[in-house]
């Protein structure tokens, strides 16, 4: 009987307290697993997001994230200039302010409201019913959250009041018809947003500031890729700030999302030591129950690397059966905690704070692995220093 | 392996002693003994004398402190733990009181441990578990957990369990010490049938009726062979 | 010669004493520590201020002190450069040119009461007095905060999961201990004893274990605050406290540690004692 053989049936031989062993191992593993997903769940989430937007540069008035700095200053006109430059597909600018659609109750919607201008016919949202605004009409896509409040559907008329500026404005609401109804990337799951020309959102807002926007996104050539667009882009219009997705997304890394990778690596260190503790509890009951066997298949020639690898093979079945365990149940738990962090508001609900990449999965086993080899070391050692002849002894006269 | 004078264990002034926090205490001091193929040796004295001491360094299990062991011509301290291991394995049997059977395993089982690990193929340990359970008179239990048999039948077990690789030597510590009279005597008369078939036996004992069975009867005191009675 | 040098000097005084009159002129400024050490500012630095990204409408300011921001956990991992301003000094600096003067406005007015209990009636009364504009006792503020709500919910969730699994760790423990005891428990029950006396005797201890447990845990969790905390201030530069172990808290977990623990105990004793009394003692 080989040493897994042997460790199978001493677990056996006890299945009340190894069941508890792989349960134990299983729960704190599906914490560990979640904890991984989430160290760098958001950050793949919110790279992927912004790559299906279809633009890999963000251009600003300064470094500030867009929608959070000043203004780009004649903005129509410079994105103009990127879209021409070789390394670049399209470029628009892109205008962030508030609406209220005077629709769906006495005190109107409150929604975002997005006003776009460029050469390229690609719009940061997917149309899902009707068709895109026209540019110069006075047209407006919205989101399902907004047509589901207002009642609005493609053809629609309908007034809007917007507002530019922090500051309290009246300004005199503006008809405009609702050409489509929109899916928009960064949307939370309660969000409302509408979306038009940068024009028409300018004459929404009192017909000042017409050219101007908070970001000009920008699409790189498919052969040119973003790092040569962030070049020809930083030196034709030095004053402005160029920022690509993968530097966004260190930006997110090391602002807002650090949160959840500190929490993560807390708790990734707590559950291992549980994990570590639990299983090392474990096996040194089991093998201080066993002395007296152990020192006779000691004294009937068994060697010390035999007994080891049998101590060893206990602990590898308990976290290896734990662990098959922990990839459901974490799956399950990871579902149900994303769904409570998505609550959180703002965050759009493409986003996801758990997300499975084959790395995690490796990066699993290998902290089990180390689990299962830490745990054993105690009980391994207190296996390799038992004395034969004295715990023969102790064991007649016990 | 070389062999000097047949004998299976040569023991010249061996002594084991104890470091304790009260001072060292001297287990067993300056015994020297020869052990030929074929002994049946019983050693006998009041408890704490040391005799389980002996048994223990005669097997190989503990070292000496003091003094020289031969095994089969080879000394015993200066082997690795490693070759303890394989000397135990192959060519001493160990028979204890409390029997120290696995009790996850079956009859069976128990009596193949030791073989499997000698890395005996499969099929010849399966033959030899057998050939030994029938030995024992236990062939009809050799798929009975141990909690299933009696004591005497755990001793058995043991004992065939022992003699799974074919040792030389086989030592055995109080083997009848927690079973009745009656079923010490089967256990001692089986004990006497694996003798005669060769196997030296040193067992150590309180029980004289179980001592008187052995040709070579040692009596040890205080650490030491105080006497050595011979029988024909 | 030595007129010309006590002339030098004399001139050199009065550059010297006309930037401190200057200096001390100028309107004075608080700056956030983070400034001070990212940009080497110290008091009595004068610096220059503009609101507009051209840097225009530039004014200079005396640095007075530095004082540490008040942590923020919605500014977690950002580096919190900051200046204080008196206000009329910040109306100054960021009215457009075209605005006339005392045109301006604030986002809030925080207002400190003399018995902060009556800021929710203190809130009322202004609502009420003052149509447009919106007033809230500060204490509610963080609770009602999104993302502290969530956030809640989420730690929360992760608490009940380490629950389970203490619950199970704690259960293999309980059964091991019991079944190391089992040759005694199984002698007792031979002997006479009702089963009712030795689980009474078994529910004691785990009581006594639960109890002590559940303090050293508690000690444990007080150290560990104050690792965790100095930890995360010092990674992200921060007064904020990360871990509190609030009187609230710590009975909570004790509440349920001890419950957990005693009842662990009694179901490993209670599977135990149903077995024969024969086979318990007989090893």
């Amino acid at each position: 009987m080989n040493a897994m053989g042997f460790a199978w049936r001493s677990l056996v031989r006890q299945p009340a307290r190894a069941s508890l062993g792989v349960l134990g191992v299983a729960a704190v593993g599906a914490l560990l697993f979640d904890m991984l997903l989430l160290s760098q769940g958001l950050v793949i989430s919110m790279r992927g997001l912004l790559e299906r937007t279809g633009f890999d540069l963000r251009v600003t008035a300064t470094d500030a994230l867009p929608g959070q700095g000043p203004l780009i200053p004649n903005a129509i006109e410079r994105s103009q200039a990127i879209a021409h430059l070789p390394s670049v597909r399209s470029a628009i600018a892109l205008r962030f302010a508030n609406a209220v659609v005077l629709a769906g109750g006495p005190r109107g919607v409150y929604t975002t409201f997005q006003g776009v201008a460029g050469t390229g016919a690609v719009h940061p949202w997917t149309i899902l019913r009707g068709r895109d605004f026209t540019s110069g009409r006075p047209e407006i896509v919205i989101n399902e959250n907004t047509a589901a409040r207002t009642q609005l559907a493609p053809g629609s008329r309908v007034m809007l009041r917007g507002s530019c500026t922090d500051q309290a404005q009246a300004l005199p609401p503006v008809p405009f018809i609702v050409s489509g109804i929109a899916q928009f990337p960064f949307d939370s799951p309660n969000g409302t947003t509408i979306a038009t020309s940068l024009p028409m959102l300018a004459t929404a807002c009192g017909g000042n500031e017409s050219n101007e926007a908070d970001v000009i996104m920008v699409a790189s050539q498919e052969g040119a890729g973003a790092s040569a667009a962030v070049s020809d882009v930083a030196r034709l219009l030095p004053d402005l700030h160029v920022l690509s997705n993968a530097e966004a997304v260190n930006r997110f890394e090391r602002g807002g999302f650090t949160y959840f990778r500190q929490i993560s690596t807390v708790l990734t260190a707590v559950t291992l030591s549980f994990a570590v503790l639990l299983i090392t509890v474990l096996l040194t009951v089991s093998v201080n129950q066993r002395l007296g066997e152990i020192a006779a298949l000691r004294a009937l020639g068994f060697s010390r690397g035999r007994v080891v690898a049998d101590v060893f093979c206990e602990s590898v079945l308990i976290v290896g059966g734990g662990g098959l365990l922990s990839l459901p149940a974490g799956a399950l738990l990871a579902i149900g905690l994303d769904r409570i962090l998505k609550r959180i508001p703002g965050i759009p609900a493409d986003v996801h704070f758990f997300v499975f990449e084959p790395s995690t999965l490796q990066i699993h086993l290998l902290l089990l692995s180390a689990t299962a080899i830490v745990a054993a070391l105690y009980p391994i050692r207190i296996v390799t220093r038992l004395p034969i002849a004295a715990t023969l002894r102790d064991e007649v006269v016990g | 392996m070389s062999t000097t004078n047949g004998h299976v264990i040569e023991a010249r002034n061996i002594s084991r002693v104890f470091p304790m926090s009260a001072g060292p205490v001297t287990a067993v001091a300056d015994v020297s003994l020869e052990i030929r193929p074929g002994d049946h040796i019983a050693i006998r004295g009041p408890s704490g004398c040391g005799k389980s001491t002996l048994l223990h360094m005669l097997g190989c299990v503990e070292p000496p402190t003091a003094g020289t062991l031969l095994f089969r011509g080879d000394d015993v301290t200066k082997l690795s733990d490693r070759q303890r291991s394989l000397l135990r394995l192959r060519q001493i049997g160990f028979v204890f009181q409390r029997f120290f059977l696995l009790p996850m395993l079956t009859a069976a089982e128990n009596v193949e441990l030791p073989q499997s690990e000698a890395n005996v193929p499969k099929a010849e340990r399966r033959q030899r578990t057998q050939e030994l359970l029938e030995y024992v008179g236990l062939a009809a239990r050799a798929a009975h957990r141990p909690s299933e048999l009696s004591g005497g039948e755990m001793q058995r077990v043991a004992i065939a369990r022992a003699l799974a690789n074919n040792p030389g030597l086989l030592l055995a510590d109080e083997p009848t010490g927690e079973l009745d009279r009656a079923t010490g005597e089967q256990i001692a008369s089986l004990l006497d049938r694996v003798n005669a078939d060769g196997t030296a036996l040193v067992i150590v004992t309180h029980d004289p009726a179980l001592a008187e069975r052995s040709t070579r009867i040692l009596s040890m005191r205080d650490g030491r062979i105080e006497s050595e009675l011979t029988s024909a | 010669m030595w007129v010309r040098c006590l002339l030098a000097l004399i001139g050199a005084a009065l550059i010297a004493s006309a930037t401190l009159h200057a200096a001390d002129t100028l309107p004075s400024v608080l700056i956030s520590r983070q400034l001070s050490e990212g940009e080497h500012l110290s008091v009595g630095d004068v610096i220059r201020l503009s609101a507009s990204e051209d840097g225009s409408n530039v004014r200079q300011f005396r640095v007075a002190g530095v004082y540490e921001p008040t942590p923020d956990p919605a500014r977690l991992g950002a580096v919190i450069r900051e200046v204080q301003l008196h206000l009329p000094d910040l109306l100054g600096l960021t009215r457009e040119p075209s605005v006339p003067s005392g045109s301006e406005y604030v986002e809030t007015i925080n207002v400190a009461l003399v018995d902060p209990n009556d800021a929710e009636a203190f809130s009322r009364d202004v609502r009420a007095r003052m149509p447009g504009i919106d007033a809230q006792p500060a204490s509610g503020a963080a609770e009602s905060t999104g993302p502290f709500i969530v956030l809640r919910r989420f730690h929360l969730a992760i608490a009940i999961v380490t629950v389970v699994a203490s619950t199970v760790f704690l259960l293999a423990l309980t059964i091991m201990l019991v079944d190391e005891r089992r040759a005694a428990v199984g002698v007792l029950r031979l002997i006479g004893l009702p089963i009712r006396r030795i689980l009474l005797q078994l529910f004691l201890e785990g009581v006594l274990i639960a109890v002590v447990g559940s303090m050293f845990g508690l000690a444990l969790s007080l150290v560990s605050e104050g690792i965790i905390n100095q930890f995360f201030q010092w990674r992200y530069d921060t007064a904020l406290v990360f871990v509190r172990v609030t009187p609230q808290v710590a009975a909570v977990c004790v509440a349920i540690a001890i419950p957990l623990g005693v009842s662990a105990t009694v179901v490993a004793s209670w599977a135990l004692l149903r077995r024969n009394g024969l086979r318990l003692a007989r090893r």
